[in-house]
């Protein structure tokens, strides 16, 4: 009898044990799979290695029960399978095909078509993506057409992968909602930061020929912009890098359609914004945050003494690069810095990655980054004055910039699927790694991804991928700063017709770039063209959308 | 009917339905957008009638006028080219030159290329860094053009990119018709003169002017309708240097979702382009009938 039930005992532990170790062997999704197969783009063994150790720290709940047999298609920015932002779908395509059982479909979109194919498919009813990793300016048309769905429902549900809203910086979570609803989930994060040559800058010898041509100490690095155009004009024509040819100061893309209007939104935020008096300076009042138009008729301030300031201001500094700068487009400014013929730049987050990339770059080792310049000047739209304060000067944070993130179409079949897609790319260990493997064109975005004390990454994090420590020191704590050391940030377009508005700043900022217009008629058309652009769509549809987008309340 | 006609009648219907399908309404459901407001992507634009108001918004828009120029200057500039380029070079290859036939095939391959690919090759030639055609230029002693960044020098670029794509196609015909004039008439002149400047004004232009005139025409439509090789090459920039009418109608239509405006700009294009046609087919008729 003893016996009996000792065998009982043991056949008890023992049955359940075996069965929860063959249920755990039979319910691994990557069960037989060798990273080689789930990552066949990975270039090297470090690449693969790394995103394995990603992949299984997710602990994506297995759905293959779930989704079976689906099919997912999403529409993407066409760079091709280890471009930007297309590139992290198709790396971790086989891992979502292994844990889901369905399929995925990746539709390469180019940028230059990307909303007019989007629109030209829902407004027909095509429907051909359920989800799409698209560019934050798109929201205005999407939600005054109910295109895509919140998802506030999925957020935290049982059964998808988890990630970690309350983490994305502020500015960004403005982005990925609309209202008080979750739209988008977390992936990129577009804010745009300021970079030099940190081996240049330093250099006593450079520091002390500055002071002798300019009679004052070289601002290390530059804090505002007035500080960055006198640091351009000293290095620009200068042979600074040993190669026998005059170097440039500042590396900028003025070719229109080459987004360079990013960066003048960048650059002219500090000029023509100020932040609110009192205890919230991001509170939106009539005056304060405004940047494209009055809040309370659209009128638009694009026009306003600070913008105009701000462009004649870019003009300047333009005059301390290349000529061939006015016929560049994002990429080609990017490789005059990466190439070591710039000292200075300004731009996304991709900078700092592509540079430690021997294949881009030759300055890994000699990179340094800082928020966004503030502003000498600036132009306060309340009282109709300039004014100038080198001590105390003006400070906008951005996120001018796609900020490329996930949403769900309203017409997919497979909503549940296409969430469980984007909530895998958000899962921290894995939207890390992307972050972190900078040809993904994924930006930092969240406080995981940052330096404390706002965030909670470490230098060796980053080192570990390949960074330089220095590099990554410089160029992680400047983007930190960017989302949390501001006390406010320039407000972001997203009502409809935003593309149509962007593109006439676009065409005017770019024939006042190349001379043919000065600044002030430049600006003066572009309100007019706004004008134009509002009365066509309707001032009194788009006020109100507008006034939400931005937070503002009008008065009674 | 017959049966022998009715059985035609099927092997047409095809035809006749791919004409319906894929020309005539299109062209009917555009003309009727024309009169409309409608915005694709907006619910406050549904396409409400508006009478003309779309093609009277024409002659007040500022954009217009100022493609207008650079969609002029591609047309003057690029029927003339071509058509002096391409006569010259045709006028070389009447003659009995050894291998005329391997540089016949040669010189034509530009004209199967997609006008995007060599929007995208001349980017690469004209790259005012790196670009073969300024290597050239300081190799030669001069100072490098900046092609893609002054308004005129990239109206220049987009103007050889066409001149290069469309003089192979004035070459043949244009070719063609030199060979079909007789020699007799030739070996006749001669005995008057020995000047091939004459031989060609006197005998070879005239003989030719028909297949001109057709090029001409033909030519002025297609540059018309120019959108490939500016969005390619320069984007339409500097500024709007670059931007010809096609491609207005294009940021219009397809950019800004303006359909109603774009169909009327749409429109008044094919209007002119009708104008162009009826005259040129005016003078010749009007021409050959008197002869």
């Amino acid at each position: 009898m003893k016996r009996l039930i000792v065998l009982i005992l043991v056949l008890a532990l023992v049955i359940p044990t075996g069965s929860i170790l063959v249920t755990a062997q039979g319910d691994d999704p990557f069960e037989g799979m060798t990273p080689e197969e789930l990552f066949p783009t990975a270039i090297d063994d470090q690449e693969r290695q790394s995103a394995m150790e990603a992949l299984l720290a997710a602990n994506l709940p297995d759905a293959r029960d779930r989704f079976e047999g689906q099919t997912l298609t999403i529409g993407v920015l066409a760079s091709g399978t280890r471009g930007v932002i297309s590139g992290a779908p198709y790396f971790w395509r086989n891992a979502f095909e292994a844990v889901t059982g369905a399929k995925l479909e990746i539709i390469e979109i180019p940028f230059e078509q990307m909303l007019t194919t989007l629109t030209v498919d829902f407004s027909t009813n095509q429907n051909t993506y359920d989800a799409i990793i698209n560019a934050s300016w798109f929201y205005g048309d999407y939600i005054s057409n109910d295109w895509i769905i919140p998802i506030d429902d999925y957020i935290g549900a049982e059964g998808y992968p988890m990630w970690e809203p309350e983490k994305v910086a502020a500015p960004l979570q403005q982005l990925l909602k609309w209202g008080d609803s979750w739209y988008g989930v977390v992936n990129d994060g577009d804010t745009q930061m300021f970079y030099y040559r940190r081996d240049i800058l330093e250099d006593p010898e450079w520091q002390a020929a500055y002071e002798e041509e300019t009679g004052e100490p070289m601002p290390v690095p530059p804090q505002t912009w007035q500080q960055m155009l006198k640091v351009a004009q000293f290095f620009n024509g200068k042979d600074w890098n040993g190669d026998g040819d005059p170097d440039d100061g500042v590396s900028l893309h003025l070719k229109v359609g080459g987004q360079g209007f990013f960066h003048y939104m960048a650059l002219s935020a500090p000029f023509s914004i100020t932040p609110a008096e009192g205890g919230d300076p991001t509170a939106v009042t009539k005056y304060d945050n405004i940047y494209w138009f009055d809040p309370d008729d659209m009128t638009p301030v694009i026009n306003s003494p600070g913008h105009v300031a701000a462009l004649e201001f870019l003009q300047q500094l333009a005059a301390t690069g290349s000529p061939s700068q006015f016929g560049w487009e994002l990429g080609e400014a990017w490789d005059n810095f990466l190439n070591g013929n710039a000292v200075m730049l300004y731009s996304w987050g991709d900078v700092g990655s592509l540079a430690q990339d021997p294949n881009a770059s030759t300055i890994k080792g000699k990179l340094g980054g800082s928020r966004i310049l503030c502003s000498e000047d600036w132009y306060d739209r309340e009282t109709g004055e300039f004014v100038h304060n080198a001590e105390n000067s003006n400070c906008v944070g951005n996120l001018v910039g796609a900020s490329w993130h996930g949403v769900i179409s309203s017409a997919s079949d497979v909503p549940d699927l296409a969430y469980y897609f984007l909530a895998m790319q958000a899962a921290p260990p894995i939207l890390f790694w992307n972050v972190v493997y900078g040809w993904t064109g994924v930006d930092p975005s969240s406080t995981p991804h940052l330096f404390p004390p706002a965030g909670e990454a470490s230098v060796d994090d980053y080192v570990a991928a390949g960074y330089d420590a220095g590099d990554v020191e410089s160029y992680i704590t400047g983007y930190g700063d960017n989302l949390f050391t501001f006390p406010t940030s320039q407000t972001y377009l997203r009502i409809p017709g935003t593309p149509e508005y962007w593109n006439i700043l676009d065409i005017r900022l770019a024939e006042a770039m190349i001379g043919e217009l000065s600044a002030q008629e430049a600006l003066d058309e572009v309100a007019s063209e706004w004008e134009d652009i509002t009365d066509d769509i309707g001032r009194d549809y788009l006020l109100p959308i507008y006034q939400e987008s931005i937070g503002y309340a009008p008065s009674e | 009917m017959t049966i022998k006609n009715r059985a035609g009648l099927w092997f047409v219907i095809p035809g006749i339905i791919w004409v319906l399908c894929f020309t005539l309404f299109p062209l009917l459901y555009s003309l009727a957008l024309s009169f409309t407001d409608k915005r694709m992507g907006r619910r406050n634009r549904p396409g409400e009638w508006i009478g003309v108001q779309n093609y009277s918004d024409i002659f007040a828009d500022n954009r217009v006028s100022e493609v207008l120029e650079m969609t002029l200057f591609v047309i003057i500039g690029g029927v003339l080219v071509t058509i002096v380029l391409g006569t010259f070079i045709a006028w070389l290859f009447n003659h009995d030159i050894p291998g005329l036939r391997a540089f016949r095939a040669i010189l034509t391959l530009p004209i199967f290329a997609a006008p995007i690919a060599l929007g995208q090759l001349g980017m690469i030639l004209f790259n005012e860094q790196s670009g073969p055609v300024n290597h050239l230029i300081t190799g030669l002693g001069g100072e490098p053009v900046y092609w893609l960044t002054e308004p005129w020098a990239a109206r220049f670029a987009v103007l050889i990119v066409d001149a290069w794509q469309w003089t192979p196609f004035v070459f043949i015909i244009v070719l063609a018709a030199m060979q079909s004039i007789p020699d007799e008439l030739y070996e006749a002149a001669r005995l008057d003169t020995a000047n091939a400047w004459t031989l060609f004004r006197r005998i070879t232009l005239p003989l030719i002017a028909p297949a001109l005139g057709t090029i001409t025409m033909l030519r002025m439509v297609e540059t018309f309708k120019i959108l490939d090789i500016p969005y390619t090459l320069t984007g339409g920039g500097p500024g709007v240097s670059t931007q010809t009418y096609s491609y207005y109608i294009y940021l219009t239509g397809l950019r800004n979702f303006d359909m109603g405006y774009a169909s009327a700009l749409a429109y008044l294009l094919v209007i002119v382009a009708i104008i162009i046609t009826s005259i040129f087919f005016w003078r010749v008729r009007a021409r050959y009938e008197v002869q």
